[in-house]
């Protein structure tokens, strides 16, 4: 089923027990899969999008913006795929609950950014998810890709954040990953692989979603 | 953001939660995002009393580094009494009488949680608060009692850290604790899924401040309080909650 996924956000990874922080794994290889997992913690900004610097650009109004509406970009993306993937009436059971709670409350983080930017949000693009909305088993691999996309990007983000907007992000974060974890425990899959999670920078964000081709 | 703004208002001198990673993990991170090598790193951490004020970067006044102390004492008090009790729910024999599918979310959380104490010793150094005891009652000897607690202990660390974000000034720590927030998220979605409710509650996630989070401690029993009275150095932090 992977193989026919667009996105690829993280390594292949069937059995999320037989993963770091899983239980009965030698310490040494613990440590240095943490090593790994951290290392694409990144300091950077969404400033200009594409850039992804390393450390301190110093916090401020006008990068919070910008941070916001990247942000707004990908919140973007997922509510609607789940208002389609819903649209398409091809779910069942806990996996149609998941694309209506979860959608509707990406469609919250949706309206609360565009109130938090203003005429700044901008006009949301269109989107074509083709199979990955109407087939259930390439929606829910696609929903936990898009989810821990989500997940990397606001970690991402985080630290170069002013105080004025931290908590509210932080607020969006852990929800995030909730619906990364939720997804990826239906799947099968370990819903907390690592003891600490990965950042992307902006651009890498963004290559991603333009692989997917999802954003006609 | 709605309510978002309120509560940036009105902010109370708290402490976080710092969930940091298995030794070394986190302080690999730090040192990445510092553009240092990881032993560049450890040896500005050098131990004692200067380290957090050496790493965390050009501190802004005396207080800020405070609390910054403070935040990551208590988070190192909560990840004692979380990986304290998964230890402990281990020993007893609880996790062996749980199915294939709860005992592996236990060893899971169990591994991880030690992993944040151990990182948060590190980077405190010789400011670490020593472990407090902790006294579980029947929490730990039944799978179901152990599982109710392991959500609502779970719930409680997003709660915390998520509220003591605006605290975290130093970028580096900033981005640890985000980290650390999405997989205390994580284990609090796990937790709820393997417990039979939604995993996810409201579209964002409530905060806690310290003095909320400490009351939902102590309502437990399992310890008095979390709260360090004075650091390790002997330093009194200054908070109020």
């Amino acid at each position: 089923m992977r193989e026919q996924l667009r996105l690829d956000l993280e390594g292949s990874d069937p059995y999320g027990r037989q993963r770091e922080g899983g239980p009965g794994l030698p310490r040494g290889r613990l440590l240095r899969s943490g090593l790994v997992a951290l290392g694409g913690v990144v300091v950077g900004t969404a400033a200009g999008l594409g850039v992804g610097r390393r450390a301190d650009a110093a916090p401020s109004r006008r990068q919070d913006r910008q941070i916001l509406q990247f942000l707004l970009r990908l919140e973007r993306l997922q509510a609607e795929f789940y208002a389609a993937a819903v649209n398409e009436g091809q779910l069942e059971g806990e996996l149609r609950e998941f694309a209506e709670v979860v959608g509707a409350q990406e469609r919250r983080h949706v309206e609360l950014l565009e109130e938090r930017l203003g005429a700044a949000a901008g006009e949301p693009p269109t989107f074509d998810f083709g199979e990955a909305v109407a087939n259930p088993d390439r929606f829910a691999e696609t929903a936990r890709q898009v989810e821990e996309l989500g997940v990397a990007a606001y970690i991402g983000q985080g630290a170069n954040l002013t105080p004025r907007v931290v908590v509210s992000v932080a607020r969006i974060t852990s929800v995030e990953a909730r619906h990364a974890a939720w997804i990826a425990d239906f799947l099968g899959r370990n819903p907390a692989p690592r003891a600490a999670d990965k950042a992307k920078t902006a651009r890498q964000v963004e290559a991603d979603v333009r692989r997917t081709g999802f954003v006609t | 953001m709605n309510g978002c703004g309120e509560r940036e208002e009105r902010i109370e001198p708290e402490l976080t939660l710092g969930e940091l990673d298995r030794d070394g993990a986190l302080t690999e991170a730090i040192a990445e995002t510092h553009g240092e090598s990881r032993a560049e790193f450890l040896r500005k951490l050098a131990l004692g009393s200067g380290a957090l004020v050496g790493v965390l970067a050009a501190p802004p006044p005396a207080e800020a580094q405070v609390s910054e102390v403070a935040i990551l004492n208590y988070g190192l008090g909560f990840e004692y009494l979380q990986s304290t009790f998964y230890t402990e729910t281990e020993r007893v024999g609880t996790v062996a009488r749980m199915d294939e599918r709860r005992a592996t979310w236990a060893r899971t959380l169990g591994a991880h949680e030690r992993a944040h104490v151990a990182i948060l010793r590190q980077v405190l150094g010789e400011r670490a608060i020593k472990k407090p005891s902790f006294n579980f009652g029947g929490a730990t000897e039944t799978p179901n009692s152990f599982t109710r607690t392991a959500v609502a202990m779970e719930d409680l660390t997003v709660a915390l850290l998520t509220g003591q974000t605006p605290r975290v000034r130093t970028p580096a720590l900033l981005a640890a604790f985000f980290t650390l927030l999405t997989v205390e998220a994580r284990h609090a979605a796990w937790a709820r899924r393997i417990a039979g409710f939604q995993p996810v509650g409201a579209p964002l996630d409530q905060p806690k401040t310290l003095a909320q989070v400490d009351r939902a401690v102590a309502s437990t029993g399992f310890v008095s309080t979390l709260l360090p009275r004075t650091t390790a150095a002997g330093r009194s932090p200054r908070f109020t909650g």
